[in-house]
């Protein structure tokens, strides 16, 4: 098991620098770079960069050095010093930009996944146990109008309701007072009152899904052999169900566990928009709209390792989780 | 609401302008010295805890003897922090025209006028021919830190960064007229003198927009601190200690430190840094809530002797998408706010109560125009638009009313590109040239212009066989339900609008590479035509590439043929920039201005628009009607530095 998790890790290496240089390659690709992008943005706020200006900037920047040079300069830095580069956008340092959005994000998603979990798995189970009853339907109808309806779309809905009728202050993860704030018991409900929309948001779009997909895993399962068995045995609906089928039919959801990482991260950016939130989906959409490269590079570099990381877990999990695959 | 900017009286347009702008700052000067020295100095709770607490000199000591005097149109309380919001790095533009400062700047005089006033000089004077301009800093200025502003920090502005190649490549040409870069003279510790090689007219106007750092627009004029940058110039530091700076600001090279995005340069992201503004950077981006707080140094006063600014703090909370904005609004979570108001006026106004806020209407000097591509690469579209009928046609043909009335709230007015009704440049025959509707008038033009025949759907082909069709580019949603109504207009005549909404950087880009055929954005700078007339000579608008022509010599871009009034335009600024009197300046203006707009190369659809101004009932001050121009610097026109917060 060790050997393998092993061989693993080191195979991820070669991949990461690959999948590195051509998200490199990819943010580049537009016509323009970072300094027509600058220019134009200046040009929007009625201020001008001549063309020598720009040629200076560019030369300043290094954007004039092949992409390959431009590349190994980004790369050696973050694996020798760990320097993730420089935002032209933000006139920062990278690293400081996006390790807190990075717990955020992290936290938030973490959160909406439990929630995610903890309603679609008893619904599931008990839609597929309880097969085209009353119930059954409802949650039917729900999942599918849950699954069809736009995760922005339920955003806006929820905002609207809770600043019309509920009078709440909306957007963002905090209000004014306590953002800069440091950490109180104030802060602290403050943040469970504007948390609850995106949970709530990202948490049902997600069940609505799942809950389909564990329906039809049980249905597959509730009909084997074993099923039979186990009540032939004499255990309880309630022992032979949650030990046996749900089991194997959780199986999609540990094998998808790795993809969660990084959804969790590019995920919902539309969402995180409109709910405002300080997470790292607006911030990476707004760098590659400025072909900001070190900004976007890192964060594509970052999910990359996350997925690697994921699947190395999904692995790992699945191999502990389901005896058989050990065996295969 | 009629649009006043420059009320320039009869008799004041017959006098040298250069007179009419030293009698304003003259009298402004009188008052100063009478006022001031009547009454002592009070200054904001927050400071007089400092300078109890043993922290920060009195406040007698920290003002200059005899501070500028910014005429509050009420007197404040002090306190408060003002809420505000923007939108990312790219938004700068929100804080940094609240506080710029300059030797002088436009203020909106009680009339509403925009007024070129004095900021932190004494005096001013500029020579018979417009070629020396002479500046002396007020007696006791210093800087946030409490360091006295000499004109040492000037000769360190000019010699070590302004004439240094490593810091600044190429002077911009605004600075160096007939490519002759300005020239310094220090007289003495507080007075100093700018030469050019040729009459400057425009000069001061020109240094109240712009500045002159490197691009500038947010520096002081002519004054950088050099006991705090000389540690990053090379002059001053050895190549360890630079290293050593740069490595410690996180960036490659020391020359990064410098430039408007430098990181030690730059006021928005170094707190450190010594300013003259009202306020100073207190926690920079990327923070979710960028901050800043007064600068106890501040050199104004109100009328009464109390030094400004009034607001303790300002807070910019960062927001990713400008409905998000609009519900802070909707919220009552701003205090006072123009920028990024992209919703339509009902919306704020449904939401005054709920959100405790008025709005106090601003002037859009802007006119939304169509901009076709005179340098366009497809030959029978550029033979087309060269045709003065064909314009003429695309003008005539739009409903503008219709237009204001669907998508404005009919809070605009159908108006030419052409400079806006107060401007010293206004003509109300250019203003109104071919904007009345007439779809007759433009079927007629385009039968002439060869254009009669059409195909089954009604459209008219152009000479080479084509549809006459042509992409309009926006960048911006909120666009298309304009370009709609145009494309509808259009049809009625024969000719098809292809609406395009693209992304706002590819927009620009294209073109910045001439890739378009049309586009639909603001045409702005109309009230101060002469102080920025690069739009009006076709740069980033109707003939790119014939301007990249003229302003590199020839070495690229398209050349305009011989005949081309494009020719004409640029010899009459040639003319104007170099003129020795304003008068003569401003007949080239004048007649550059007429060129461009009777030649139709712009089409303007609607402008002097309501500018939606969030002002909330706790604020004050907050002048009406202003006329919001790049060139006043927007806001920075209402004198921010005296708005005050209600405190309880």
């Amino acid at each position: 098991m060790i050997a393998f998790i092993l061989r693993r890790s080191l195979l991820s290496i070669p991949m990461l620098i690959f999948i590195s240089f051509i998200s490199f390659v990819i943010i580049q690709l537009p016509p323009g770079d970072y300094v027509t992008a600058y220019a134009a943005q200046l040009a929007k706020s009625g201020d001008y960069l001549s063309a020598v200006q720009q040629e200076a900037m560019r030369e300043r920047l290094g954007l004039n050095d092949p992409i390959l040079i431009q590349y190994w300069r980004w790369i050696t830095a973050i694996i020798f010093k760990g320097d993730f580069g420089y935002s032209l956008d933000w006139n920062a340092p990278v690293s400081t930009l996006i390790w807190d959005r990075l717990a955020i994000t992290l936290a938030l998603s973490t959160a909406s996944l439990i929630i995610t979990w903890i309603i679609a798995i008893p619904v599931g189970v008990y839609s597929a146990t309880r097969q085209y009853s009353v119930l059954d339907y409802v949650f039917t109808v729900f999942g599918f109008l849950g699954k069809g309806t736009p995760d922005f779309l339920l955003a806006l809905i929820l905002m609207w309701i809770s600043f019309v009728y509920l009078q709440l202050d909306v957007g963002g993860l905090f209000s004014t007072d306590y953002q800069n704030a440091p950490w109180s018991w104030g802060k602290f409900v403050d943040l469970l009152q504007h948390l609850w929309i995106p949970l709530v948001v990202l948490g049902t779009s997600g069940a609505a899904g799942l809950i389909r997909v564990m329906r039809a895993n049980m249905l597959d399962e509730l009909g084997k052999p074993y099923v039979e068995t186990a009540y032939a045995q004499g255990l309880s609906e309630r022992q032979v169900v949650w030990r046996y089928p749900v089991r194997v039919a959780l199986n999609p959801f540990i094998s998808t566990v790795g993809w969660a990482l990084p959804a969790l991260f590019s995920g919902d950016v539309i969402t995180a928009i409109v709910l405002n939130l300080p997470t790292t989906g607006p911030l990476l959409l707004q760098a590659l709209k400025m072909q900001d490269m070190y900004l976007a590079g890192s964060f594509i570099l970052i999910l990359s390792a996350f997925t690697v990381i994921g699947t190395l877990i999904s692995d790992i999990l699945l191999a502990w989780f389901d005896p058989r695959i050990r065996y295969a | 609401m009629a649009l006043t900017v420059l009320r320039v009286g009869d008799e004041e347009k017959s006098m040298n302008a250069k007179n009419w702008f030293a009698t304003i700052s003259l009298a402004a000067l009188s008052t100063a010295a009478l006022t001031v020295s009547a009454w002592a100095f009070q200054e904001a709770p927050m400071l007089t805890e400092m300078v109890e607490a043993g922290t920060l000199p009195p406040v007698e000591e920290r003002l200059p003897t005899n501070p500028t005097v910014v005429d509050a149109l009420s007197v404040g309380e002090y306190g408060g922090t003002w809420r505000r919001a923007y939108s990312g790095p790219g938004d700068r533009w929100g804080p940094t025209k609240l506080m710029e400062e300059r030797v002088l700047k436009w203020a909106a005089g009680p009339d509403g006028t925009a007024q070129l006033t004095p900021g932190y000089i004494e005096s001013y004077s500029v020579n018979e021919d417009s070629t020396e301009f002479t500046f002396t800093l007020l007696e006791g200025l210093k800087w946030s830190d409490g360091h006295p502003v000499t004109t040492e920090d000037v000769r360190f502005w000019y010699e070590d960064i302004f004439l240094n190649p490593k810091i600044v490549a190429t002077i911009d040409p605004t600075f160096s007229p007939g490519g002759v870069p300005m020239e310094l003279e220090i007289a003495d510790e507080r007075t100093f003198t700018v030469k050019f090689a040729q009459p400057y007219v425009y000069f001061l106007q020109i240094l109240a927009k712009d500045s002159t750092g490197e691009p500038s627009l947010d520096r002081p004029s002519f004054v950088f601190p050099k006991h705090y940058l000389s540690q990053f110039n090379d002059k001053y530091a050895s190549e360890e200690e630079l290293a050593a700076a740069a490595a410690e600001f996180g960036v490659a090279s020391w020359t990064d430190l410098w430039g408007s995005k430098g990181a030690a340069t730059a006021w928005w992201a170094n707190p450190d840094l010594p300013v003259l503004t009202a306020w100073k950077i207190e926690t920079p981006a990327p923070a979710e809530n960028v901050t800043m707080v007064r600068n106890p140094y501040y050199w104004a006063v109100d009328q009464e002797g109390n030094q400004l600014p009034y607001i303790d703090r300002i807070n910019h909370r960062l927001y990713q998408d400008p409905q998000s904005l609009a519900l802070m609004v909707a919220q009552g979570q701003i205090d006072a706010q123009d920028r990024g108001m992209s919703e339509p006026y009902d919306f704020y106004k449904e939401n005054e109560e709920r959100g405790n806020f008025h709005l106090v209407p601003w002037l859009g000097s802007g006119v939304w125009s169509l901009i076709p591509n005179m340098n366009t690469t497809d030959e029978a579209l550029n033979a087309l638009y060269a045709d003065e009928r064909v314009r003429q046609a695309l003008s005539v043909g739009i409903d503008r009313e219709l237009i204001i009335e669907l998508t404005q709230s009919g809070l605009a007015k159908p108006v030419q590109a052409a400079p806006v009704a107060g401007s010293p440049y206004y003509q109300e025959d250019l203003a109104t040239h071919w904007t009345e509707y007439d779809p007759d008038l433009a079927n007629e033009l385009l039968d002439e212009a060869g254009l009669a025949e059409r195909d089954s759907e009604g459209f008219r082909l152009r000479p080479d066989g084509k549809r006459f069709t042509i992409v309009v580019e926006g960048g911006d949603m909120a666009l298309s339900k304009q370009l709609e109504l145009i494309a509808e207009s259009y049809s009625e005549i024969g000719i098809e609008i292809l609406p395009r909404v693209i992304d706002r950087t590819q927009f620009d880009t294209n073109r910045a590479n001439n890739d378009f055929d049309m586009q639909y954005l603001v045409f702005d700078r109309l009230t101060y035509v002469p102080a920025d007339p690069r739009v009006m000579m076709g740069s980033e608008s109707y003939a790119n590439q014939s301007y990249v022509w003229y302003s590199t010599d020839g070495a690229s871009g398209i050349e305009p043929p011989a005949d081309s009034d494009f020719r004409k335009i640029y010899d009459l600024w040639d003319k104007a920039s170099s003129a020795p009197s304003v008068e003569e300046a401003d007949k080239s203006m004048n007649e550059l201005i007429r060129t461009f707009v009777e030649g139709g190369y712009v089409i303007g659809v609607h402008g002097a628009g309501v500018r939606v101004n969030v002002v909330s009932n706790r604020m004050h001050n907050v002048q009406a009607d202003l006329v919001m121009d790049d060139i006043f610097r927007e806001v920075g026109l209402s004198r921010t530095q005296q708005y005050w917060l209600d405190q309880d």
